[in-house]
């Protein structure tokens, strides 16, 4: 099956993930669970139309274009976002894309609504919940439950800027059917979660 | 698979406790993550706010909203009733009323008021809510004729195509691409009727519930039988609770004729704004939170219970007995469209006019003079300013429609204190599940306050609300940009 990718013919097989044969940054995609489509940064133009290379398959005869001027835009203006709202201080990759994308926060100027005013939450004796770093791609959740535990210690917490995973009940993990599997942390990409043990 | 969906049980256990809570998620089958999950996420199940509450749609940030917010305990979102003047809701536990002209009137006899304005008059002219009475006015013929087999399903599909009914909820979609696409799927396959309308200035769904329930269900059991839907829901609006108690009412009177072809349930919307895209509210039905899904598959595929769904809003519904009885034909040249006007016009209200109408005589049938307004918003909180009153009210146009609210400005009200509302109102209603909406709507909230007019801010808020995964954050900043394009016009 051949496609384009900008302007290049390409070839792939049947059933290919347009991100695995394009290269568009990703935050919220991980082979080993559910969730996609979320962060939209890996968004590229099909036909006219933008779709996540995370989710889109690749299709005979596509016109695939990954790095068009409102592309850049947009992950520019999403990552500038990101480091305005959250503490990316744990996320080296992310800070690395933004800085790839020339991203100056500052220009949005300052928003009151924030996630950076969250205390680390610790319940127990393995690891950090720390949402002050939290960007809510769900990894954890989705790790934790349908997508590889199927424990279901992990649920989500409000609407908006600041939904969140939390707890059953919100409640400590201990009280929750938690096993300390440690796969919400293999999963979390911005440090959000992360072994006490790392903690000096 | 079908399971008890989450949501009625816990309607049903309110005001919750955590024992409540598990006891539902047990019921319900699912983890008791999940079920936090939903708890945490519609205003119902995590305590209404109590008091005084100012209704906050567009008109009421016309009027002086910081002084009239003084004498209220806080804000609610908008309920469709945009077209009189800035009102207020009264919650005492888990009681609601809203203040109408002095009077305290509980949510479940609270009815728009009739106020159809003169048009094309498909409608009827007078609230229809007794089966005998839809009855004596032709009502139900062609209901009976599917029934008798005098109608088949599929001259009902070429009936609502040759009438070329474009979906009546925004999004403007071919009606019968999407009943042929259901009626094509696999069994079993379901119809949800979308009413759970939250758009701001928006109110002819409420009017239809309200009015004419007979009509609705009609053109609903219609297309049931058009598709081969075997089980219908009709997701209302959770305030609508006369709507809900009166549809509930004529959906037993069409059963104890015989009449009722297809199971037909009313389920209490989630009460978001969100709840009324399509996927999102699908996912409600399910029992969980209402956040959209990625699309494609599509729901005509895998829609409810992942089985080949129709969404279909209640106007769009409500105008299949009016094509059937018309004639599609003459159905298509009339074009009739509910235009729900309000603002700065001396008769607010509802209004039947053919498509194609210029705004500016639509605005006048209200009661306006286009030349005393400062702009309209068209098409709702996802719509734009405009002040182009020769602009023809067509779907294909240059301006979006949307559901067809149209709220009019005099010259001196301040648009940037409506659009504040407008940006506060999508900072609220995102449900928070993609990156770009509840971020861009947090920062477009900041940007209208101070008026930033920087074009390039603006058009990147844009570019990346555009990459939103429903319409929701797509269509937040159209207000924005259109205010100063307005702006620079002037």
């Amino acid at each position: 099956m051949r496609l384009r990718v900008n302007g290049q013919e390409v070839e792939a097989q049947e059933g290919t993930l347009l991100l695995e044969i394009t290269d568009p940054p990703h935050l919220c995609y991980h082979p080993h669970t559910e969730t996609r489509g979320i962060c939209r940064l890996c968004l590229v133009e099909v036909d006219g139309r933008l779709l996540p290379a995370c989710t889109t398959q690749a299709q005979e005869g596509m016109e695939v274009r990954t790095d068009t001027q409102e592309l850049q835009t947009l992950r520019r203006t999403l990552l500038e976002w990101l480091a305005l709202t959250t503490d990316l201080g744990q996320a080296p990759s992310l800070l690395a894309l933004l800085k790839a994308h020339h991203g100056q926060p500052q220009r949005w100027g300052k928003l009151p609504l924030n996630r950076r005013e969250r205390e680390p939450i610790r319940d127990n004796p393995f690891f950090l919940r720390d949402y002050a770093k939290c960007v809510n791609c769900r990894l954890c959740v989705d790790a934790c439950g349908d997508g590889i535990m199927g424990v279901y210690a992990l649920a989500l917490e409000g609407r908006g800027l600041m939904a969140h995973p939390t707890t059953p009940l919100d409640r400590p993990l201990p009280e929750t059917p938690c096993v300390f599997c440690g796969n919400c942390l293999q999963v979390c990409p911005t440090g959000a979660l992360r072994p006490l043990s790392a903690e000096v | 698979m079908e399971k008890p969906s989450l949501l009625p049980l816990l309607d049903a256990r309110l005001p919750l406790d955590e024992e409540k809570v598990a006891e539902a998620a047990r019921l319900a089958g699912i983890p008791l993550a999940q079920a936090w999950g939903v708890v945490r996420y519609y205003p119902r199940y995590r305590g209404l706010p109590q008091g005084r509450l100012l209704v906050d749609d567009p008109v009421a940030r016309a009027r002086g909203f910081p002084r009239l917010l003084e004498k209220a305990d806080g804000t609610h979102p908008p309920l469709g009733l945009e077209a009189l003047s800035p009102i207020h809701v009264r919650v005492e536990g888990e009681k609601r009323f809203v203040e109408w002209e002095g009077r305290l009137v509980p949510f479940r006899e609270f009815r728009l008021p009739f106020a159809l304005g003169h048009g094309n008059r498909l409608l009827p002219s007078e609230p229809i809510q007794e089966l005998a009475q839809y009855e004596a006015l032709g009502g139900l013929v062609f209901l009976r004729r599917a029934l008798e087999n005098l109608l088949a399903p599929g001259a009902i599909l070429e009936a609502v195509e040759e009438a070329g009914l474009l979906g009546r909820g925004g999004a403007a979609f071919p009606a019968h691409i999407k009943m042929r696409a259901v009626a094509r799927g696999e069994a079993p396959r379901y119809l949800v009727v979308n009413a759970d309308e939250s758009e701001p200035g928006n109110f002819k769904d409420r009017f239809l519930l309200e009015h004419h329930p007979f009509l609705v269900l009609e053109g609903t059991l219609l297309a049931a039988l058009a598709t081969g839907a075997t089980r219908v829901f009709l997701y209302v609006r959770d305030e609508f609770e006369a709507a809900i108690l009166g549809l509930e009412k004529a959906i037993q009177q069409l059963e104890e004729a015989r009449l009722l072809p297809v199971p037909t349930e009313v389920f209490r919307s989630g009460g978001l704004y969100i709840c009324g895209e399509e996927t999102a509210l699908l996912e409600s039905l399910e029992g969980k939170r209402a956040e959209p899904r990625l699309k494609p598959p599509f729901p005509v595929e895998k829609g409810l219970w992942g089985r080949p769904t129709l969404v279909q809003n209640v106007e769009t519904l409500a105008n299949l007995p009016l094509i059937l009885k018309e004639g599609p034909g003459s159905w298509r040249q009339k074009e009739p469209k509910l235009f729900s006007i309000s603002g700065d016009v001396a008769h607010p209200g509802l209004y039947e006019l053919p498509l194609g109408t210029p705004l500016g005589e639509a605005v006048e049938r209200a009661g306006g003079d286009p030349k005393g307004l400062k702009a309209v918003l068209l098409g709702g909180a996802a719509g734009v300013f405009t002040r182009d009153f020769a602009l023809p009210l067509r779907y294909k146009g240059r301006i979006p429609l949307g559901a067809g609210a149209i709220v009019a400005f005099a010259k001196e009200v301040d648009l940037w204190e409506v659009l504040l509302g407008l940006a506060e109102f999508f900072r609220e209603e995102s449900c928070g599940k993609c990156f770009p909406c509840p971020l861009g709507t947090a920062v477009q909230v900041e940007m209208v306050r101070r008026r930033e007019r920087d074009r390039d801010l603006v058009g990147h808020l844009g570019q990346a609300l555009k990459g939103s995964l429903c319409g929701l954050g797509q269509s937040a900043y159209w207000a924005y940009q259109s205010l100063l394009e307005v702006e620079d016009a002037a």
